[in-house]
């Protein structure tokens, strides 16, 4: 009897083997018990591979482990760069990509290349389209003498006065109007 | 007396004090205020928002909708050439010009095959697997610039990209690569870290099966001889002299191609790369073993 009892349920397990105990209405009680049904939680693993169907495969299954093979370097291709490559020297560059000049060093003003090792010049456009800036940044030294020389070079080939304003504190010449194309020629025949 | 020896005082710090620059300036304390917007009575009166309607309610009608007129894009009846777009496999485009400029800057090495990893790992191309993006399109725009000799793998590629690579001794192939796969491609050390082992490369589905298997789109299913054969006819066909690989001193780096099954130059499927280590896992079970090469 108490066997039977025992299997009901964990509501019985305190009278398991005190039978004596166990209040004479006790039988009716029970015979109204349903079996207690288990409650299985939904467990949510961060993805299928973190499940344990996945990572007790490893004690099932037989790896050779090799330190360092000949493989390793199709592996060290694959990783990302930690900093952006410097361009190699070379004869010619067919993409039109020119490399900076040792001269342009020695000029009282420098502009420097941007982290991709393109020229820092860019046009802004705002207002729907009706107001164009060309601007160029990262500019060291004699900033006022560039300003200067450049703004000659813009009216000389334009036949045209054209509009710059200087930013000292930040480093940057905006020229009204698009001159990208012209200034960075310019920059380039500099040397920068 | 005293405001000369604080003007005195005033001068020494500034010239003890570091020089004013971009970074150690700031606005002064209460130049700029954040606008907000009233609550009371009137402080509060339509926020801008316009009297009366769906504007003052905001409730913003879907794209399109008309206020209950029979809308625009329903009035006229469908054109069907936009049918199952959105099922379409995309390519976004690369150009040539962009590739040489990426091989000119050092960002891609010409002395390695070049596959999708290397391409993606310029930082200068991305693409998004989970948007239906499957791989890269190699476009013709500066073809005739041009000038690299390389093994290249790409995922969909014109005639004219082909006879621009091949004019300069260079190898192309057209590959298929399932969407899972591509997740390892963009970011192989993500892969790698997790621990898992790489997987197999799915075939590809049954509307892709001819172009990868089209001799003339240098597809990896391609027959090897019918490859060479169409080389022959594209040199050819565009009257340049096709230049003789087999003489090429870099002949086996033109000649490394990837195993149908294969996601990496070098690296089979079910091996697992440690990275922390320096340790590869190569499975050794026979069931494993079979699996992965099947």
């Amino acid at each position: 009897m108490a066997a039977v009892w025992r299997s009901c349920g964990p509501f019985l397990k305190g009278f398991a083997g005190k039978t004596s105990q166990i209040p004479n209405n006790a039988a009716d009680f029970i015979g109204r018990l349903r079996p207690v049904p288990v409650l299985i939680l939904p467990v949510n693993y961060s993805s299928y591979a973190k499940s344990p169907f996945v990572y007790k495969i490893e004690e099932r299954y037989n790896y050779d482990v090799v330190k360092k093979p000949i493989e390793w370097k199709y592996v060290e291709r694959l990783l990302p760069f930690e900093t952006i490559p410097n361009p190699l020297i070379k004869d010619k560059y067919p993409s039109g990509w020119v490399p900076p000049k040792e001269e342009a060093k020695e000029l009282p003003y420098f502009i420097h290349r941007s982290k991709n090792h393109f020229l820092p010049v860019y046009l802004k456009i705002s207002l729907r389209g009706s107001k164009k800036i060309s601007i160029i940044r990262k500019i060291d030294g004699d900033i006022w003498l560039l300003n200067d020389e450049l703004k000659k070079f813009l009216k000389d080939k334009n036949k045209m006065y054209v509009e710059t304003r200087v930013h000292e504190l930040a480093q940057f010449i905006e020229v009204k109007g698009d001159y990208v194309i012209d200034i960075r020629n310019w920059a380039l025949s500099k040397g920068f | 007396m005293a405001s000369r020896q604080i003007r005195e005082k005033a001068l020494n710090m500034l010239r003890s004090l570091p020089r004013v620059g971009i970074y150690n300036i700031r606005d002064n304390p209460g130049s700029r205020k954040t606008q907000k917007r009233g609550r009371g009575q009137h402080g509060g009166d339509k926020h801008g928002a316009g009297n009366k309607g769906s504007g003052q309610r905001q409730n913003y009608m879907r794209l399109g909708y008309e206020t209950g007129n029979n809308p625009f894009y329903l009035r006229f009846p469908s054109e069907n050439y936009y049918k199952g777009h959105h099922l379409k496999r995309q390519y976004p485009p690369l150009s040539l010009e962009s590739l040489q400029t990426l091989i000119d800057l050092n960002r891609i090495d010409t002395s390695k095959p070049i596959d999708l990893a290397e391409i993606v790992k310029s930082g200068c191309y991305t693409f998004y697997p989970d948007e239906k993006q499957f791989g890269v399109h190699l476009t013709d725009e500066g073809a005739n610039i041009f000038q690299a000799k390389v093994n290249i793998e790409v995922q969909w590629a014109s005639e004219t990209v082909i006879a621009a690579i091949e004019k300069n001794g260079g190898t192309i192939t057209t590959a298929y690569f399932d969407p899972h796969s591509l997740f390892l491609l963009k970011n192989p050390k993500r892969y790698f870290q997790s621990g898992q082992a790489i997987p197999r490369r799915m075939i590809p589905p049954p509307d892709a099966i001819e172009y990868y298997t089209d001799a003339s789109k240098r597809g990896y299913l391609a027959d090897p001889e019918k490859v060479s054969q169409a080389r022959l006819e594209l040199a050819q066909k565009f009257g340049y002299e096709l230049p003789k690989i087999e003489d090429d001193p870099d002949y086996e780096m033109l000649c490394e191609r990837k195993d149908p099954r294969q996601i990496f130059y070098g690296l089979e499927p079910g091996w697992i790369i440690n990275l922390k280590d320096e340790v590869i896992l190569k499975p050794k079970d026979e069931q494993l073993i079979q699996y992965y090469s099947s």
